[in-house]
């Protein structure tokens, strides 16, 4: 699998940490100043409400939507699937991706198929799943499933495999049983890449979960931006952009912070 | 023989005119934890054109720091640095430089990395080929010319570094710790090839090393500096002729004489305060 | 890789195990009466089928146009905004909060707002497909070009470097290794952004709309043959350009 180190390394590096705490007041100016000449372009009238509606319009629609419950509906449905989905995907890809790198064997029968399968964007599996599982909950959690599996697969391969020789030669010499090897050595070692595939995993099921919405499904985020659309309700779809972005930018901080504070030993 | 056929003819390789480095009163501190620490004291040095100096101290001495200060990539100090004259102010194409890491570019040839330092010289571009040629047959380089660094052993990569710093005939060159990254039998091989060259070229050349014998094998004059903060203790000259004998048994005087020095006094308290005190076990 | 596993051949025939016991379940199962499974038999001829009408070569086509159309745009704009913040802290304190803002909503979540603004039409998926190019490549110029060690900055200094000079010789090579790697996310990103767009638009051509048309159809063999097209074209394009980054990272030392 050589080409897996390589791979998994591009999809570690799509984060980027700044930290809250040390922005400077001058990075909220540009945010601020779009948020400002919007709320300005509207009130100028230069937009018709059909193409743009202002961020007043926007916080109005998410209020109303809080108030009738209607936005936290949607958001409880697409969050519980994300759980089932991520669940049931990130264990079997951590199943599956510590199975191929600890048995040879595994590893020559399933890597083939894996990488194959691999190459199909996820997306591209979702008509052939409504075809054969409807638009039901089945479909949207299967599919937050597979999403997940993989990368999470992959950077359990990659940890397993990435535990140096060497740790193991210092094990032999102080002459460690195999639980003391695995506590002491081969768990602390493997955990930095199993969470970091974790938040990967956990991202795209995300951005996954909201696309599937979009194209088949009764309820959720993805659903309420596409039902915004077809009614021209630019506020709601706006509302669903910002909503889907701000959870999206929640699970990958809240993801950083454990993987922090574990990792806590590695400098890197 | 010069390797030099397009240089001036009014520079005869026996005597150099221009390089004359002279350090007054120079004073270095850092900030370091908001404390100021002072690294170099009260440092005065006059480096003659055409002479070969060796510094050499304990670590921390300030040694690599003070090179930065007069190539320039470090400003803030105080005292006077002046080469022929002319105050330092900043980086030149006058004050090259050799580090203990090569510092080649990865992504450039042996030849494009040369031939990138005549880049901001006022070189006529039709004679820039010719001058990274003959650089690179002065360090014995000839046939890697297309050749990355990585596929360079690590003595080869220095030598390039050499020609890279040479090519711009800088009135000063200064060593780094240029031979530290490398294996003792390569470094006997540069050493000798440094020498080499400075004879050909004499150009003025201050190397900072922790190797004493290297320091006087190369040297007219060592410089032996304490540590903590970096001061000039002692100045060695040696007054023999290049190309030097490694077996002269005047080097070997110096060098024990250094070294003695080296491990004496306020260094050899400080080293024996730090060292380790385990309880003594029973004789069996 | 220890000892009889080593050999080619085995691995070769291990590696066609499942696959084979795939294909043979899939086969029995046909044999059943689920209806919306397709025998093995049947995609073959689908694929025969399409070929030979030039709906296949059509979609493909449509598909690799829209792709790369996205990422000729969001590419190069990425590596630009890239190496910009990367370069001077003002660019990167004014644009780089709004970039990595913009950067949470999953890039799909775009498209009915941008329907709603531009309409349905070429032109929408394609300013999509250009910011899922962007993005990565955007992120990846920026840590390359952070990442440009000190010590190759104080040789320009002392070769007396203008700023040019300094971006040309040093930075852009430095950063290389980064922004390739930012271009490869970026390919692979704006070819699923491509069929997300087009199943979610299901008009015109293209593979993703072929995959939705066949789902309307109820025509598994249709679709597995078009999924097979798209993992094979994915592959192919990530292939091409892997070559093509090891020929530009000629001087890195072999490590992988």
């Amino acid at each position: 699998m050589a080409t897996r180190a390589f791979d998994y390394q591009i999809l570690a590096q799509t984060g980027r940490t700044f930290r809250l705490e040390r922005l400077p007041l001058s990075s909220f100016v540009a945010p601020l100043a779009l948020l400002a000449l919007w709320q300005l372009a509207c009130l100028t009238g230069l937009f018709p409400p059909q193409v743009l509606v202002p961020p007043s319009g926007v916080a109005k629609a998410l209020a109303d939507m809080t108030a009738s419950g209607e936005l936290q509906r949607h958001v409880g449905d697409s969050l519980q699937r994300l759980l089932i989905g991520f669940v049931i995907g990130a264990l079997a890809g951590m199943a599956f991706g510590a199975t191929i790198a600890l048995s040879q064997l595994a590893e020559a029968a399933f890597s083939p198929t894996f990488l194959t399968l691999w190459q199909v964007p996820v997306i591209a599996f979702v008509p052939m799943m409504v075809m054969f599982l409807g638009i039901d909950e089945p479909f949207k959690v299967a599919v937050v499933a597979i999403a997940s599996f993989f990368p999470m697969a992959l950077a359990t391969f990659d940890g397993i495999r990435g535990v140096p020789r060497n740790w193991f030669e210092v094990a032999k010499i102080y002459r460690l049983r195999l639980f003391q090897l695995i506590r002491r050595i081969l768990l602390p070692a493997t955990v930095p890449a199993i969470l970091t595939g974790l938040r990967i995993s956990l991202t795209r099921a995300w951005v996954v979960l909201v696309a599937a919405e979009l194209l088949a499904a009764d309820s959720g985020i993805g659903q309420m931006m596409e039902m915004g659309r077809q009614l021209f309700q630019i506020d709601v779809v706006l509302a669903g952009v910002i909503v889907s972005g701000l959870i999206g930018f929640l699970l990958d901080r809240g993801a950083r912070w454990i993987e922090s504070r574990a990792s806590r030993w590695r400098t890197a | 023989m010069s390797p030099y056929p397009h240089a001036r003819e009014d520079r005869p390789p026996t005597a150099a005119s221009r390089g004359a480095l002279t350090i007054s009163d120079l004073d270095k501190s850092f900030q370091i934890g908001g404390q100021a620490r002072r690294i170099l004291d009260n440092i005065n040095l006059d480096v003659r054109p055409g002479e070969f100096v060796s510094i050499v101290g304990a670590s921390g001495c300030g040694k690599s720091t003070l090179l930065r200060l007069i190539v320039g990539l470090d400003t803030d100090y105080s005292g006077e640095l002046r080469l022929d004259g002319e105050r330092i102010a900043t980086t030149s194409l006058d004050r090259g430089i050799v580090f203990q890491d090569h510092r080649l570019f990865p992504w450039m040839t042996l030849e494009q990395n040369i031939e990138l330092a005549l880049l901001n010289t006022d070189t006529p571009k039709a004679r820039r080929a010719r001058i990274v040629a003959d650089h690179i047959a002065l360090v014995n380089l000839t046939g890697f010319e297309k050749a990355y660094p990585h596929q360079l052993s690590g003595g080869m990569a220095q030598r390039a570094a050499i020609a890279r710093a040479l090519v711009t005939e800088p009135r000063l060159l200064l060593l780094d710790e240029p031979l530290g990254a490398l294996d003792a039998l390569t470094r006997v091989h540069v050493q000798n090839e440094l020498q080499r060259i400075w004879m050909t070229q004499r150009s003025t050349m201050v190397m900072v090393t922790h190797d004493v014998e290297e320091a006087l094998y190369l040297g007219d004059r060592v410089i032996v500096m304490s540590p903590n903060p970096g001061r000039i203790r002692h100045i060695v000259e040696v007054d023999l002729p290049h190309p030097r004998d490694r077996r002269s048994p005047l080097l070997h005087r110096l060098k024990d004489e250094i070294l003695a020095e080296l491990t004496s006094g306020a260094d050899a308290e400080e080293a024996r305060d730090n060292l380790v005190h385990l309880p003594s076990r029973e004789v069996r | 890789m220890n000892g009889w596993l080593a050999r080619f051949p085995v691995r070769a025939a291990i590696g066609l195990v499942v696959p084979a016991l795939l294909i043979l379940w899939w086969h029995w199962r046909t044999s059943a009466q689920i209806a919306t499974f397709a025998p093995p038999a049947a995609v073959g001829r689908a694929l025969a089928e399409l070929l030979h009408s030039g709906d296949l070569l059509r979609d493909t086509l449509s598909t690799l146009k829209r792709a790369f159309a996205g990422l000729a745009i969001g590419a190069p704009l990425g590596v630009a905004a890239g190496v910009a913040m990367g370069i001077w802290r003002p660019v990167d304190r004014t644009l780089g909060p709004l970039l990595h803002a913009l950067r949470q909503v999953p890039m799909i979540g775009w498209l009915p707002l941008m329907g709603l603004w531009f309409g349905v039409g070429e032109g929408t998926e394609v300013i999509v497909i250009g910011m899922s190019a962007f993005f990565p490549s955007m992120l990846n110029s920026h840590a390359g070009v952070a990442q440009v060690e000190r010590r190759y900055l104080d040789v320009g200094s002392i070769l007396r470097f203008n700023t040019a000079q300094r971006i040309r010789f040093i930075l852009l090579p430095a950063a290389m290794p980064l922004v390739l790697t930012g271009i490869t996310q970026a390919l692979a990103f704006s070819w699923i952004a491509t069929i997300g767009t087009e199943l979610l638009t299901g008009a015109g051509s293209g593979l993703g709309v072929a995959m939705s048309q066949a789902q309307v159809q109820q025509r598994l063999d249709v679709m597995l043959v078009v999924i097979a097209v798209t993992a094979a074209l994915g592959f192919l394009i990530n292939q091409i350009f892997r070559r093509l980054r090891q020929s530009l990272l000629r001087w890195q030392p072999s490590v992988q």
